[in-house]
């Protein structure tokens, strides 16, 4: 016994020696690694890297299901992944690292928090990965190389149109009292959509056209840490006990379907009329809200089509070329400005449901 | 009894948590070695073990203070939130005041304290229950967090950054190799022979035969080894990069308290607090001293693992901090502490993070989801309690006492261990 | 008595653990409607022996046969044993203190009524039973407002409650004073008379002697004997020439004191209750030891001997009102344990499991926890230091463990409490206050320990003995102070003392002086 042990382990020993002595001719990468071959593209087959946020939103898991089926059906390898629910960055942070030891040669990136990634893309463009920020820009990082989004602004300035043509058609004559919500402030895109919807709707505050009555108008009043649909209820159950227990809510601006929903879900809780509320992403429930004329408008920002556009960047990547772009001036991360592909989003109410929705499997049933 | 049991007493010690950690080390080179395999060489590659210590470092520094507060009977729930709120600040003292980032460490450690005497005040002069204390301390410092950074994503400047991916630099000749992480390997190879040699002194002192030459051989070999083996890793990333500092930090705190709860009277007072709080009083210990020392220390070591992690990041963001209490917790208990204190050690804490970051980064490797994961995760920290709580249920020593079991078997057992004929047998825990 | 039909016999049991032979090849027979008790020093097997009955440890994880009412039963757990009408009260009372007598009585045996508990009718069987066991309460007083005697009678109303054939209990008087345990041995003798057989593990043989009929003694694992005490004859002595394999001549090792100057004195000590501050629980009490003496606390359960010694330990326990404490000539100040070691104080606690050891250590630990600056340098500890100290206790005290090394969790009581001697004779005290040092200890080991004890007074440090057990303060003291209800009643020299004048002062708040 005492011998068969001690051998045993001598073995091992000697075997982790042995292991020691392959490793040492394993030698050193330079600094920067592939990324010298800028143009020449890589092997078809490659692996593909794409890190998503946590599943709180539809939005993502269709966006992770389409990466993995177009990657595939494009001939690459994909590792798409999803960060955890509660420690999000850290995961994503490990993600991305885990692909670009995997040698990944596209990392697509839907960040968590857009300014909290920069080591891991660095780390990336070091091994020679390119890296494209999906939906959400990622700042303070000059090794960045594309952006893909909707165009955000406009996103903004479609909700904030549609709230004032919404509410026009309810009562002809204003002024009208609405509430905003924006979205978290760890979300580049927040403050965009914020912004874009403030364009069109303060110049009505201004007039007096339209009121914000609890008087909470900036972002930092009105963000929603996380995007959480429980931090919107919350909110929303709080402005209607403090400024509209004689009032009347004619609109609210929110930025997204999700918490769309929870505000509609506390104002019918507190017994009140549903106001003219925006949305965004054309979540399958808020669809069928809008379809019952409770909530007024989401945006069709076709995950289809902004997933088709990413791969159609990872494919001209691969191919040596340079993916096509069409504003190199906007989108300054704070270290560079990062070409992008904007796509236009599209506003869609009862009215246009059934055509927005047409080549959607899923959305379209809803609309007949 | 069997050999095995022997040769595990001689390599690791022959307590019962020394068991224990045996069986977690046999499990931590299991799993890297499942997933060498699986993930076709990627684990135990130079930039995956790089990147491995930079991911979970600040992790295992909360997990060294969690021992403490754990094996001294507490829990703390509000590391996360702590870490987050001095993270935010260390931010903004150097976004805002321009500090420089020294200072700013400085500060924040300092926070860090302030923090810790706070809630350490309430659990040791009050009596108020940790678990209480750190449940508000968590929905306090988060709101702090908020309140402070209103949610937004600060920046840190470049030096800060070296805290938490940083390397060492390449000096020297050239290797091949980063010089420096060879010298470090070196120096703790030396150390591990040096303590070998003084262990062996320290048993002959104590007048009993120290383990046989061969067996001190074969540790020295397979510690060296791993050494060895380790350092060639990490010298041979990518140039610029080497074992990262956040790593050295680590390394460095697992020594100071490793000794600091083994070798000194503090330590032992902690392990007397949490074994039997009325005893160690009446032996004359301190216990809200001790009480409080362990909340601000958890609390010191939190603001650092937050700065760490915000260096990593480049950032200081809303969500850092989320659900680290519950990792550093978990650690802290696949590495065998026992829940109701008074049972554990730093080195087996730090092997129980390393489970769980091996298996989180190797599941990573192979594509596995966030999802599943967890569930895994999940299972693992279930798992490794459960069977350890069955072998002491069956009156079995440990993991590794059910692997050598099958063994006894078929070697005639003597009637003890002892040789020592003066020595009466042990009465052991079935005293009538 | 051969004729009375056999009602439990356990044949060969042999029970191993890993590394240790707890029970081989034990037997036992007992009778119906007997009082069989079983005897043996600590470590010999009593309680292994109860748990392979009672099922902890089930059918499978030991060898041998348990006949059973005529039938050869095999328990899977407490349940099924419990189903079968065996019952086993054990030393630390199962009961929960913040929950009433009658819901203990019926917990986990709830008598209900569409699926509801059916308090009523509990209430009802609960007074029934507790006549039965002699116990005059409110059945709705929770656990915590009744003393110790009275929760043991609870616990027997419980086995009662399961409709018990066989009652087993684990040293049922080890912490009653002497009339309740005169109470429930008078119980006993009138369930033998209404058919109930019981099985009785105790240390006090003089109890066993007056109530048992046949007594089987347990020898490190191994049945040694079983008398038939009528037929036998079997006396305290014959007992412990069977448990301990040799004749004990004495009871306490011969002493000749040496007896020195008053060092220590506590004077006019008032202290309040920790909680309800309008309770005083001691009374200008004030005593004095002598150098080289051994002094005794006589008392009842609760008179105040325990706390006395703890407040003036350091204050840790209570709330200090007034009184000095002059060592040496000189008045000290002891606000802390800390203090209380510093002066040359050591206080040995009447719980060791509780509050004298933490079960985690092992000896070498244990032994050294009281003082580490005594083996430190700046804070680290010296290894080969503590392992030297530890080592020398443990062959002073003739501790039995293979080495300092072992958890002081796998000791028998006896060892357990040489441990915790040790760590106090480690701090180098002047006084030492031994608060129940024999409790739970078999005859062997109580006697090597009143050997430690004089040893202590024969250095010249003044010893303080506090006990229940009056033959053992009489044995052993030099000078006996009476204590009740937190008052000082008596001071009794050697000579005069006996179990009477002891007995009369202990009961009376009337102060004598018989010196």
């Amino acid at each position: 016994m005492r011998n068969l042990i001690g051998k045993s382990v001598a073995i091992g020993a000697i075997a982790a020696l042995a292991l020691t002595a392959t490793a040492c001719g394993s030698g050193r990468d330079g600094d920067s690694g592939g990324s010298k071959g800028d143009t020449k593209g890589f092997a078809a087959d490659s692996l593909i890297g794409v890190a998503l946020p946590s599943k709180t939103s539809e939005n993502w898991v269709l966006a992770g299901d389409l990466f993995t089926n177009g990657l595939k059906e494009a001939g690459f390898k994909s590792d798409v992944q999803y960060a955890g629910a509660s420690t999000t960055v850290a995961d994503q942070q490990a993600q991305i690292t885990a692909m670009v030891t995997k040698g990944a040669k596209v990392i697509v990136i839907g960040a968590t928090d857009a300014a909290q990634l920069s080591t891991q893309v660095a780390a990336a463009h070091a091994a020679g990965a390119k890296v494209i920020a999906y939906d959400r820009l990622i700042t303070n990082t000059p090794d960045l190389d594309y952006y893909v989004a909707f165009d955000n602004f406009k996103v903004g300035q479609l909700q904030g149109q549609a709230l004032l043509d919404g509410m026009k058609a309810k009562k002809p004559n204003g002024p009208y009292n609405i509430e905003l919500f924006s979205g978290s402030p760890d979300d580049n895109n927040a403050g965009v959509f914020f912004n874009g919807a403030m364009s069109v709707l303060k110049p009505e505050i201004d007039k007096g056209n339209v009121v914000v009555a609890s008087k909470q108008t900036d972002v930092k009043q009105t963000a929603i840490q996380g995007w959480k649909a429980e931090g919107a209820q919350a909110r929303m159950d709080q402005l209607l006990t403090s400024t509209y227990g004689n009032k009347e809510l004619d609109g609210v601006l929110s930025p997204n379907d999700t918490l769309a929903r929870a505000i509609i879900t506390s104002i019918k809780g507190a017994g009140k009329p549903v106001p003219v509320v925006s949305g965004q992403d054309s979540e399958v429930e808020s669809v069928k809200s809008i379809m019952a004329g409770e909530q007024y408008m989401t945006i069709n920002k076709d995950t289809r089509n902004l997933v088709k556009q990413t791969i159609a960047m990872v494919k001209a990547l691969q191919a040596g070329n340079t993916p096509e772009v069409n504003d190199t001036k906007s989108y300054n991360n704070g270290s560079k400005v990062v070409d992008t592909y904007l796509l236009p989003p599209v506003a869609v109410t009862k009215a246009n449901a059934a055509e927005a929705y047409a080549n959607d499997p899923k959305l379209a049933p809803l609309t007949k | 009894m069997s050999r095995l049991k022997d040769l595990q007493k001689n390599l690791f010690g022959g307590t019962t948590s020394n068991a224990r950690q045996f069986g977690m080390i046999f499990t931590l080179v299991a799993i890297i070695v499942l997933f060498q395999i699986l993930t076709d060489g990627l684990t135990l590659r130079s930039d995956n073990l790089i990147a491995l210590f930079n991911q979970n470092s600040y992790i295992l520094i909360l997990a060294i203070g969690m021992l403490m507060v754990i094996v001294a009977g507490h829990i703390d729930l509000s590391v996360g939130s702590i870490a987050a709120f001095t993270g935010i600040l260390v931010a903004k003292s150097m976004a805002e005041w321009s500090l420089p980032w020294p200072v700013a460490i400085l500060f924040g450690l300092a926070i860090g304290a302030i923090i810790g005497a706070w809630q350490g005040f309430w659990v040791a002069y009050i009596g108020v229950p940790a678990f209480i204390v750190t449940l508000a301390g968590m929905l306090l410092f988060r709101g702090g967090n908020q309140f402070i950074g209103n949610a937004n994503t600060i920046p840190v400047p470049e030096g800060f950054r070296v805290i938490g991916s940083g390397f060492l630099p390449e000096a020297g000749p050239d290797t091949g190799y980063n010089n420096l992480t060879l010298l470090l390997g070196l120096a703790a190879c030396v150390a591990v022979v040096w303590r070998e040699f003084q262990a062996r002194k320290t048993r002959r002192e104590m007048d009993a035969d120290p383990a046989p030459m061969w067996v001190s051989v074969l540790r020295m070999a397979v510690m060296v080894g791993a050494i060895v083996f380790a350092s060639l890793r990490f010298a041979s990333g990518r140039v610029g990069t080497s074992f990262p500092v956040s790593g050295i930090i680590l390394v460095a705190l697992i020594l100071i308290y490793s000794f600091y709860t083994r070798n000194t009277a503090g330590g032992r007072h902690i392990y007397a607090v949490g074994g039997n709080s009325r005893a160690a009083e009446l032996s004359g210990v301190k216990l809200k001293r001790v009480n409080f020392f362990v909340m601000m220390n958890m609390a010191v070591l939190a603001a650092l693992a937050g700065m760490i992690f915000v260096a990593r990041s480049a950032a200081s963001g809303p969500q850092d901090g989320n659900g680290w209490e519950l990792d550093a917790i978990a650690a802290v208990f696949i590495g065998g502490a026992a829940v109701a204190g008074g049972i554990g050690t730093i080195s087996g804490s730090i092997v129980g993070g390393l489970v769980m970051a091996v298996l989180n980064n190797g599941l990573q490797l192979l594509g596995v989801g966030t999802d599943r994961v967890q569930i895994i995760k999940g299972l693992v920290l279930l798992l490794a309690v459960a069977i350890d709580v069955y072998n002491k249920s069956q009156g079995r020593f440990s993991v590794i006492g059910s692997i050598t079991r099958s063994f006894r078997r078929d070697t005639p057992t003597p009637p003890t261990s002892s040789s020592d004929a003066e020595r009466e047998p042990a009465r052991t825990a079935v005293s009538g | 008595m051969s004729d009375v039909p056999i009602l439990l016999e356990m044949r060969s049991i042999t029970k191993e653990f890993p590394g240790v032979k707890a029970l081989s090849d034990v037997n036992l027979v007992v009778r119906a409607g007997e009082i069989h008790a079983i005897c043996g020093e600590n470590g010999a097997g009593k309680s292994t022996l109860m748990k392979v009955l009672s099922g902890v440890y089930p059918y499978g994880t030991y060898d041998g046969q348990i006949i059973y009412q005529g039938a050869e039963t095999r328990f899977s757990d407490i349940r099924s044993s419990e189903n079968a009408g065996i019952v086993i009260i054990h030393q630390e009372l199962a009961l929960i203190p913040d929950m009433s007598i009658a819901e203990n009585i019926f917990l986990g045996n709830e008598p209900r009524k569409r699926g509801a508990i059916d308090w009523k009718s509990a209430n009802r069987m609960a007074l029934d039973l507790m006549a039965r066991v002699g116990l005059q309460e409110d059945p709705d007083t929770l656990i915590k407002d009744i003393g110790v005697g009275k929760q043991q009678l609870v616990e027997i109303a419980k086995a009662f409650a399961k409709d018990v054939k066989l009652l087993i209990l684990d040293e049922p008087t080890a912490a009653l004073n002497e009339a309740d345990s005169r109470h429930l041995l008078d119980l006993l003798r009138g369930f033998r008379s209404r058919g109930i057989t019981s099985i009785m593990i105790s240390h006090k043989l003089n109890e066993i002697e007056a109530i048992a009929d046949q007594i089987t003694i347990l020898r490190d694992g191994r049945t040694v004997e079983t008398l038939d005490v009528k037929a036998d004859g079997a006396d305290e002595d014959r007992i412990v020439r069977g448990m301990v394999g040799r004749e004990l001549s004495s009871r306490f090792p011969d002493h000749t004191p040496k007896i020195g100057e008053v060092f220590f004195e506590v004077r006019d000590w008032n202290v309040r209750h920790p909680i309800s501050a309008e309770r005083q629980v001691c009374k200008n009490e004030s005593f004095v030891v002598r150098r080289g003496e051994i002094v005794g606390f006589a008392g009842l359960m609760g008179a105040g001997r325990t706390e006395l010694a703890m407040s003036v330990f350091g204050r840790s326990y209570g709330v200090y009102e007034s009184g000095t404490i002059i060592k040496d000539g000189k008045e000290i100040v002891l606000k802390s344990v800390a203090d209380a070691i510093a002066h040359g104080l050591a206080y040995v606690s009447e719980d060791r499991k509780a509050i004298g050891l933490n079960l985690l250590d092992d000896i070498k630990a244990s032994t050294v926890a009281a003082k580490l600056s005594k083996i430190s340098h700046h804070g680290v500890l010296d290894e080969v230091a503590e392992y030297k100290a530890a080592e020398a206790y443990r062959k002073e005290l003739r501790t039995k463990a293979p080495t300092v090394d072992e958890s002081v969790s796998k000791l028998s009581g006896g060892n357990q409490q040489k441990v915790v001697l040790a760590k106090w004779m480690f701090t180098d005290p002047d006084l030492l206050i031994l608060d129940e040092p024999t409790r739970g200890i078999d005859v062997g080991a109580k006697y090597e320990i009143y050997g430690i004890i004089q040893r202590l007074a024969d250095q010249g440090k003044g010893v303080v003995v506090i006990s229940s057990e009056l033959p053992e303060l009489i044995g052993l003291c030099d000078r006996i102070y009476t204590v009740f209800e937190g008052t000082i009643t008596g001071e009794i020299a050697r000579q005069d003392a006996d179990p009477e004048t002891l007995m009369k002062q202990m009961t009376s708040t009337k102060k004598m002086q018989t010196r």
